[in-house]
């Protein structure tokens, strides 16, 4: 049908389309206006993570990433405090004791329940989620942080014993209270075939998991069945990101609540502060050394490596790596951790006229030329940079190798070929956990060629490490620590630098609650108070 | 025209074997201990040995391959030994965000460089060909890494009318859209100053041609003289390049994924390749370097259904 229209007037379709598209078109624009585009509800928390989860499972999780996420989700028998200390507190027990070296009773707080209909936590839940982490089917990638866990014995629904092998001195704080401690309902992951991964099937913690999408976020949110203190947050949102600049980028956006940020961005940030936020440069339990090989010929001597301890500044390591902000290490042990020494042998800024008395009572001919292989990244090069400086005013020239850390993790490896005996210094650095134990296990004797590149081997200290582990007497393994300590200091194969540290900058309107080693204890964020 | 692409759809199964062989081969010769990197100090090594096996490096390298191409054959692209998910499943799960991201950049850049070109080229020697001119030099010449993190700064984080990070929320396309400007743009610039340099050449060689002359000569109205005899010829090589484009965008859309924290396949490989994580990182390269094979042939087959003296030059 032919429709008259008059010509001086617009096609009435036309103007309809172009109507319409001018409403669809202001639609969109509207949407990108600042205030509708991020409009987050109020009681959500928006934090980054600094990378993706791959298992919730405790039985497989290989990363901190996913302890922060285990801890607002599950309870553990006993948790850390939120003081920034180290200690811990009942969480789901009303008690744990410790019986004799080897035996640990329990009681669990009745009433407590799995959300999801799971019913409540028992006595026997916890012996499943122990027994399945030591049972050897079930291949558990963090198998030893249960130590010499033997099983576990139930009394009653809410009361039982662990029982060890031989004294394990870090049960409490790494088996009960670590990730690996988690709750599991045995009915919920039984009905799952015994095993799952990104997507847990319950919790008896105050949230829950909700959603997981990979690369993107966790999403958790309060879980319904919690009958402690409400969860402050009605969903908390765990973005996954690796890369330092995004996050930054991204809490400037105002999409973050909380992120970890680089070292390097702590001092423009300060001088020029996003809105309504603060920064808090909270300590690493990382431990960052200059490491020795002492069976390469180049450093068998004692005082070629007494030298090198002594010639390096560390003072000016922190002041332009850690741009000031970190502290000088005395040890593996960080400042807070029982086994924490006051003082290292060496002094922090070193002492060049001792360096060089150390070379002409050794005899060797100046320059010294050495070898120095450290991880390609950033810090680490500037870090490297530094000792090169530092070395050379001594007469020790150092030869900088940078490595992707792949390769840099192989180095020392003993069953990996012959590359060990190359290595002369080296930078390394790995995270520690809430008990000392896992800070100085690493350089025993039966480490050498593992993770003991320095090729450290002291029969007292080997004795010691065991002792300490059988030691529940804090004042004692104190010493015991401390003593171990000045042993690998004494050998001539480590120079300390530093703990590290991890800057967080976080909305005022959040109360943020951090472990001693920086990493976040979500369930206890809170809004600030007289906030939201 | 079945002949050509039966012996093109085999030179790209052939180029697709090598460079994935080829790949398998530099990832798992590529220095450091990919047991190690994953499960860092707290490893015993029963659990290292347990890691290995399920990435299959118990086994000699042309036995991995042997069983990669089998078990490829089958469609299982072996299973990520962290998350015991599908690595087939990982890997189709994150790229439907990288071909949104790729086809958006390609996209615009098609819509904006495609008029500027030929603007140019019809305005010849004018200000406002010089102006393209210096602009897309300069859209091809800064690095797009630069370019995504002044948009960041200015569009995000400045005046906020896009979002900073995220692919936007599931089922939430209004959000997903302007999640996708900021990388897309970011991916798509160099490629508006690329297509607008090409499409300006190849109008002014079309201009130049009898049967322009000859419609001119008619009377026909410039504008359809441009549209529809000039430009319809000269978008040809350009043609060819968005479909090479697309394809290597796949990987060049990494820069864009880890800037805006944006899922997808490149970010995917990144991290995976960070963690030696070699079963994703195989998946994830099988499915690019396919997804670049397919584009390069559909490409030459679109030229050759427009173009029949290419084809009939091929056949003979």
């Amino acid at each position: 049908m032919n429709r008259k229209v008059h010509p001086l007037l617009p096609d009435p379709q036309r103007r309809l389309f172009l109507q319409s598209a001018s409403i669809s078109l202001a639609g969109l624009a509207a949407g990108c206006l600042p205030g509708i585009c991020f409009a987050k509800r109020q009681d959500e928390l928006h934090i980054r993570n600094y990378q993706d989860v791959s298992s919730l499972d405790p039985v497989s999780t290989v990363s901190t990433a996913e302890g922060i996420i285990l801890g607002a989700i599950n309870q553990n028998l006993l948790q850390f405090r939120s003081d920034g200390s180290w200690g811990t507190r009942p969480d789901a027990a009303e008690f744990v004791e410790q019986t004799d070296p080897t035996h640990y009773d329990f009681r669990l707080k009745p009433g407590q329940m799995f959300s999801d209909g799971f019913g409540e936590v028992t006595a026997d839940d916890v012996k499943f989620s122990f027994e399945r982490m030591i049972d050897p089917a079930m291949k558990a990638f963090n198998l030893p942080d249960m130590g010499t866990l033997s099983h576990v014995e139930v009394h009653d629904r809410y009361s039982g014993t662990f029982v060890l092998r031989s004294p394990y001195a870090a049960f409490t704080t790494i088996a009960l209270a670590g990730p690996s401690g988690a709750l599991l309902s045995r009915k919920a992951v039984t009905a799952l075939g015994g095993r799952f991964t990104t997507h847990p099937p319950c919790g008896s913690g105050p949230y829950r998991f909700k959603s997981w999408q990979a690369q993107r976020k966790t999403v958790l949110e309060r879980n319904p069945a919690w009958t402690g203190k409400a969860a402050a947050f009605s969903e908390i949102h765990v973005y996954a990101m690796s890369d330092d600049k995004a996050a930054e980028m991204a809490y400037e956006a105002g999409q973050l609540d909380c992120a970890q940020i680089s070292v390097e961005t702590v001092g423009p940030f300060e001088r020029a502060m996003p809105p309504d936020s603060s920064i808090r440069v909270l300590r690493s339990g990382r431990n960052f050394w200059l490491g020795m090989n002492h069976e390469n010929p180049a450093l068998a001597d004692i005082r070629i490596r007494q030298a090198v301890q002594y010639a390096v500044d560390v003072e000016a390591v922190m002041e332009a790596a850690w741009f000031g902000l970190a502290k000088v290490s005395t040890g593996p042990i960080p400042d807070g951790m029982t086994g924490h020494r006051q003082q290292a042998l060496v002094p922090p800024k070193g002492d060049p006229d001792r360096a060089r008395a150390l070379l002409r009572e050794a005899g060797v001919p100046l320059p010294l030329r050495l070898r120095f292989d450290v991880p390609s990244r950033a810090r680490d090069l500037t870090t490297a940079q530094v000792i090169q400086w530092s070395l050379k005013k001594v007469g020790i020239e150092a030869e900088i190798h940078a490595h992707d850390n792949s390769t840099f993790i192989t180095l020392g490896r003993q069953d990996l070929g012959g590359q060990w005996r190359d290595l002369q210094l080296f930078l390394e650095d790995f995270v520690g956990m809430a008990d000392p134990y896992y800070s100085m296990t690493w350089f025993i004797s039966a480490q050498m060629g593992i993770w003991n590149w320095e090729r450290f081997s002291n029969a007292e200290f080997d004795r010691l490490n065991d002792l300490a582990l059988a030691t529940s007497d804090a004042a004692e393994r104190s010493r015991i620590y401390q003593r171990m300590q000045d042993l690998m200091e004494e050998s001539g194969c480590y120079r300390f630098l530093t703990n590290g540290i991890m800057p967080q900058i976080i909305r005022n309107g959040i109360e943020p609650v951090f472990r001693p080693d920086g990493y976040a204890q979500l369930r206890e964020f809170r809004p600030a108070s007289g906030v939201g | 025209m079945g002949k050509f692409i039966t012996r093109r759809g085999l030179a790209a199964l052939l180029v697709f074997w090598l460079a994935v062989s080829l790949l398998f081969a530099m990832i798992h010769m590529a220095p450091g201990d990919p047991v190690s990197v994953m499960l860092g100090p707290r490893a015993t090594p029963e659990i290292k040995a347990e890691l290995a096996r399920r990435m299959g490096f118990d086994k000699p390298l042309v036995v991995q391959l042997g069983k990669f191409y089998a078990d490829v054959a089958h469609g299982d692209l072996g299973v990520d030994p962290f998350s015991n998910r599908r690595v087939s499943d990982i890997v189709l799960e994150q790229l439907p965000y990288t071909l949104v991201l790729v086809l958006a950049a390609i996209g615009g850049a098609s819509l904006l460089g495609i008029p500027l070109g030929c603007f140019s080229a019809v305005r010849r020697n004018s200000l406002l060909d010089r102006l393209t001119g210096i602009l897309s030099v300069a859209f091809i010449a800064i690095p797009s890494f630069v370019v995504a993190l002044y948009l960041l700064l200015w569009l995000a984080v400045k005046w906020r009318w896009f979002p900073a990070i995220g692919a936007g929320a599931s089922g939430d396309y209004a959000d997903q859209a302007r999640h996708l400007v900021l990388p897309a743009i970011a991916l798509g610039l160099g490629w508006v100053g690329y297509i607008a340099r090409l499409v300006r050449a190849s109008m002014l060689e079309v201009m130049e041609e009898n049967h322009i002359r000859t419609a001119r000569a008619f009377g026909l109205p410039e504008r359809t003289i441009i549209v529809h005899y000039a430009l319809r010829i000269a978008i040809l090589p350009t043609v060819t390049i968005l479909g090479l484009g697309i394809g290597s965008m796949l990987s060049g859309a990494l820069f864009a994924e880890i800037v805006f924290s944006r899922p997808g396949i490149g970010r995917l490989l990144y991290e995976a390749v960070i963690s030696r994580n070699y079963p994703v990182v195989m998946g994830s390269v099988l499915v690019t370097t396919g997804f670049f094979v397919l584009c390069t042939l559909v490409s030459d087959i679109v030229n050759a259904l427009l173009d029949p003296r290419l084809r009939e030059s091929r056949e003979h």
